[in-house]
């Protein structure tokens, strides 16, 4: 019954060939100070070779979407009240732990934001991209075949394999998160999610990692959410971009929907005038007023519009007009018919 | 400054009310919500009566007084509720009046240790470089001599007596306390926050007092309520070999040492004296757990 | 025009080892005029940090000076110093480390107040504090909120407003948004433009990011591995950039433009620390254009014109 057929994608083609598809889904935190709710129902797939977009702020639901996905939210707090993850026709959140933990790194796998933290000090980086491959070794692969593995991966991002013997502090931090993609990318998962990879690296390193990820993507064919705030960052890299605003996507399209047509969500265009344009000369920027609501008391009807500077009545409450042309969405009553502004 | 007088219009400061002078009671507050460090604290306050009126309680002389005829009367007869030790001397009274030495030794040693090694350890995790080296350095050389050979030591130079026991134990427990403070001290000294005080030109006492030990607190005051009941024994120990408190002047550890040959037969012995120095400890730790939440922020409600 | 900030030949070499030292900062010369805004630029481990710490007189520099309003702050008197340490003031990265957790809000603002004995008494202190909050945007019932009851942007508020309380004339702004979401990075932006044409501020502006220092700097200055590599007016920087290195910089930032990165402009490599470097161009090892001579001696910064340093032997 929820989200009658909103943020539903349109059936057909789009779905056909979806490697995942998320429908309503619901995550909740359930913490002594009330429930938080922080992904409200969001919807979207991904076919083959696609790689999507998650943008937004601190507190938007990116990562929790993400966690969402791999059913790694934390075993005490965490939930899903409702939704289904459809990975290849199949709903991850009917699997067993068992058949999960063989889902995640094989089919799909995640690089987190800090690849300092991410990788183990005492063992050598060789050693922990064997890992990966030995856990998910299904077709009883040998030692001897798998070392060959680990020092093709490694040329693969870009590492000499005559590293693979150091150990993780004797590299840099864009090295690090070439080894972190390289343990994901271990089992040829078919979707990888990146939260943020290259949020703690230096610009001139992100766009070495940035161009390697979409090389080894059209390389091995791999699917793949990028969650990020940098809108720059998905410009370059992604094909369609879901906008998140507290737990929903209030805008989806394709990257030329999102940074070239006109139409936009409030809240996509205060994102875009918030950033410093390096092309124009304006001394004082236009930050959007206010801030991220609280997701344990989040606001009724769009839960943009406190902050929303073409805010009206019917905004208050009911879910928002879903204007849809192409394949580009946009919750927002501004779109409604009939309406004029 | 009028332009700052001006402000004060009762429209700007009105219903502004600071909490400055409330702090102490804001932890109060706190604490009174976290039902288990209350039980500590009213464990502890019904020990910290015992110690006061020990005498109006029951006398000492009832404590040291041997009546051999009377040894090992089981709890509950013959007016002696906690029953009699080997010599006929009533257990109740004894750990009555044992009380006043067993907390002295316990709190006493802890708290000058931590005093000492507290100061110790901040000024070698805040100032770092040599004098970090130096202090840490001679505290090693000191904890490698075992703890109950280097009390002794002391005790046989400075005299068996039960402030000398004190002492000793407080010299040997200091090296454990810089230790525990300066690791402490380091995790907090990292922080932006104490670098922004230096730039807006606080001074270094004031930066350790305001801003270093507050936030380095919490393991110290948990680590320090564990220490006492450890403390207590390692008193006994040193009473057992003569070094300590005379007999028969009472006290929980002594008492622990002089009943363990009779605990098969009259396990009562063992268990009144066994039973005050967990419960102090007990009581202690619940309201060491309890102060380190109430004084952090962040726990808040 | 004269600086009122000035740093001559400034160094600081961080012992790592025996004999090994670390060239955090390495000869840096820069002036900063009343009431501009200068941008420090650079990759992680450049130095950036080390000198905005150094002009602040809160790391002393293994050798040159640093002159604030015509006194050399290494050599200057307590009295002096203290003087000095009034009018210069830091906000810092992370709003999250950088404040006490255990004090209140009105004690984080008034600490500086209290050291400095800035104020008569409670009245005018808390008159003082309510007045900073209003400055810099924070409502009045934050007053006896900790820090970890608010968000990164309030907090960073929190900071500027401490850094505000003594009414200082330069103040060193070390990446204070890059801890920040994009919508609350533009508000403590405007709010930092603002305070600095009320109240005739000079800031020393560090920050990795190009697209933000663009906005607030007069001038800007690009460091390398701990030293300046270019120095220009901002829009002369982003109009010709010279150096190889503020090239790849400025090629190197996503544009929210689709489209995929240019691989040609791509640097090779990655930063090294500069430990014991070696002489010559410190970025001639990933520089496209270096050549032998780039690493035969010392490189000097060289105006082109314009008032548009540049070291680098391209343009020589």
């Amino acid at each position: 019954m929820e989200n009658q057929g909103f943020n539903q994608p349109k059936n057909g083609q789009d779905t056909a060939r979806a490697v995942l598809e998320l429908r309503g889904l619901e995550a909740v935190y359930e913490t002594d100070d009330g429930i938080v709710r922080a992904v409200n129902g969001i919807n979207f797939s991904i076919a083959e070779r696609e790689t999507i977009g998650l943008v937004g702020e601190t507190g938007a639901g990116k990562t929790t979407t993400a966690l969402s996905i791999l059913r790694l939210l934390p075993e005490r707090t965490g939930r899903i009240p409702s939704g289904q993850i459809l990975y290849k026709g199949q709903d991850l959140l009917k699997k067993s732990e068992d058949e999960m933990r063989l889902i995640r790194g094989a089919c799909i796998s995640m690089i987190f934001q800090d690849p300092m933290t991410a990788l183990n000090p005492i063992l050598t980086v060789g050693d922990q991209i064997l890992e990966s491959l030995e856990v998910h070794n299904a077709e009883n692969r040998t030692h001897g075949e798998l070392e060959s593995r680990v020092d093709e991966l490694l040329s693969l991002v870009g590492i000499s394999p005559g590293r693979k013997k150091e150990y993780p502090h004797q590299f840099s931090g864009g090295m690090k998160q070439r080894i972190v993609i390289a343990i994901a990318l271990a089992c040829e998962p078919l979707l990888l999610i990146a939260d943020e990879p290259t949020t703690a690296l230096d610009v001139t390193i992100q766009a070495q990692v940035l161009v390697l990820m979409d090389e080894l993507r059209d390389k091995l064919g791999t699917s793949m959410i990028m969650i990020t705030h940098d809108l720059g960052v998905v410009a370059n890299t992604c094909d369609k971009v879901a906008i998140m605003y507290a737990g929903e996507i209030v805008e989806y399209g394709s990257v030329h929907d999102i940074f070239e047509n006109g139409t936009h969500h409030p809240y996509t265009t205060g994102l875009f005038q918030a950033i410093p344009n390096m092309k124009e000369d304006v001394r004082r920027l236009h930050p959007i007023e206010g801030l991220m609501p609280d997701p344990s008391d989040l606001p009724s009807g769009c839960k943009f519009h406190p902050r929303c500077p073409k805010r009206f009545d019917e905004c208050n409450d009911g879910r928002p007009y879903l204007y849809e042309r192409g394949g580009h969405r946009i919750f927002c009553n501004l779109f409604r018919e009939g309406f004029d502004s | 400054m009028p332009d700052h007088a001006a402000f004060l219009t009762p429209a700007a400061g009105a219903g502004l009310k600071l909490k400055k002078k409330s702090r102490a009671k804001e932890v109060w507050r706190r604490f009174k919500k976290n039902r288990t460090a209350m039980a500590g604290l009213f464990i502890f306050a019904l020990i910290m009566l015992v110690v006061i009126f020990a005498d109006m309680i029951v006398s000492h002389n009832t404590a040291i007084s041997q009546k051999i005829r009377d040894r090992f009367i089981s709890p509950g007869t013959q007016g002696h509720i906690f029953g009699t030790d080997n010599f006929g001397r009533d257990i109740m009274a004894r750990i009555v009046h044992g009380s006043r030495n067993s907390l002295l030794v316990g709190l006493g040693a802890v708290a000058c240790g931590i005093m000492i090694g507290g100061l110790l350890g901040a000024a070698a995790g805040f100032y770092g470089g040599i004098t970090d080296s130096a202090i840490i350095r001679t505290m090693d050389t000191v904890m490698c001599i075992p703890l109950m050979l280097l009390v002794l030591s002391i005790v046989a130079a400075l005299g068996a007596s039960l402030v000398n026991v004190l002492i000793a134990m407080m010299i040997a427990n200091v090296p454990h306390y810089t230790r525990i403070v300066r690791a402490a001290v380091l995790s907090v000294v990292g922080q932006d926050y104490i670098e922004a005080a230096k730039a807006c030109g606080t001074p270094n006492s004031w930066i350790i007092i305001k801003h270093v030990i507050p936030n380095a607190i919490g393991p110290i005051i948990v680590q320090a309520t564990t220490a006492v009941g450890i403390m207590i024994i390692n008193a006994a120990g040193i009473s057992f070999l003569g070094m300590g408190i005379q007999p028969p002047t009472p006290e929980w550890g002594a008492m622990l040492n002089e009943a363990k040959n009779y605990m098969i037969n009259y396990p009562y012995t063992v268990i009144f004296p066994g039973l005050s120095i967990g419960l102090t400890a007990l009581s202690l730790n619940l309201m060491g757990d309890g102060l380190r939440d109430a004084l952090d922020p962040k726990l808040k409600d | 025009m004269s600086g009122i900030l000035k740093t001559v030949d400034l160094k600081k070499y961080f012992k790592v080892g025996r004999n090994r030292f670390l060239h955090a900062v390495d000869g840096v010369n820069i002036e900063i005029a009343e009431g501009a805004t200068l941008g420090v630029v650079g990759e992680s481990g450049c130095g950036k940090s080390t000198l905005g710490r150094l002009v602040l007189g809160l790391l002393s520099a293994t050798s040159g000076e640093t002159y604030y309003d015509g006194v050399n702050i290494y050599s200057c008197g307590r009295e002096e110093m203290a003087s000095c340490r009034r009018n210069m003031q830091i906000i810092f990265q992370d709003p999250y480390s950088s404040l006490n957790p255990r004090m209140s809000v009105y004690e984080l603002i008034s600490e500086p107040l209290v050291m400095n004995r800035a104020c008569e008494n409670r009245k005018e202190r808390l008159a003082r504090v309510v007045e900073l909050m209003e400055t810099v945007g924070l409502a009045q019932r934050f007053i006896n909120s900790y820090p970890h009851e608010m968000d990164g942007g309030r907090r960073q508020r929190i900071g500027v407003a401490r850094a505000l309380a003594l009414k200082p004339q330069f103040i060193v702004c070390d990446e204070p948004v890059s801890a920040l979401d994009v919508s609350i990075q533009a508000q403590i932006l405007n709010l930092l433009m603002d305070m600095q044409e009320e109240m005739k501020l000079t800031y020393m502006f560090i920050t990795h990011d190009l697209s933000v220092v663009k906005h607030i700097s007069n001038e800007i200055v690009v460091m390398y591995l701990g030293q300046c590599v270019e120095r220009a007016e901002s829009k002369e920087l982003f109009k010709n950039p010279k150096h190889p290195y503020t090239q790849a910089l400025l090629s190197a930032i996503p544009q929210p433009i689709p489209g995929r990165f240019q691989r040609d402009k791509l640097l090779r490599g990655e930063v090294s620390d500069p430990i014991d470097p070696e002489p010559g161009c410190r970025f001639a090892k990933r520089c496209r254009h270096s050549m032998p001579k780039c690493s035969t001696g010392p490189i000097k910064l060289k105006e082109g014109g314009n008032k548009h340093f540049v070291a680098c032997l391209l343009y020589d």
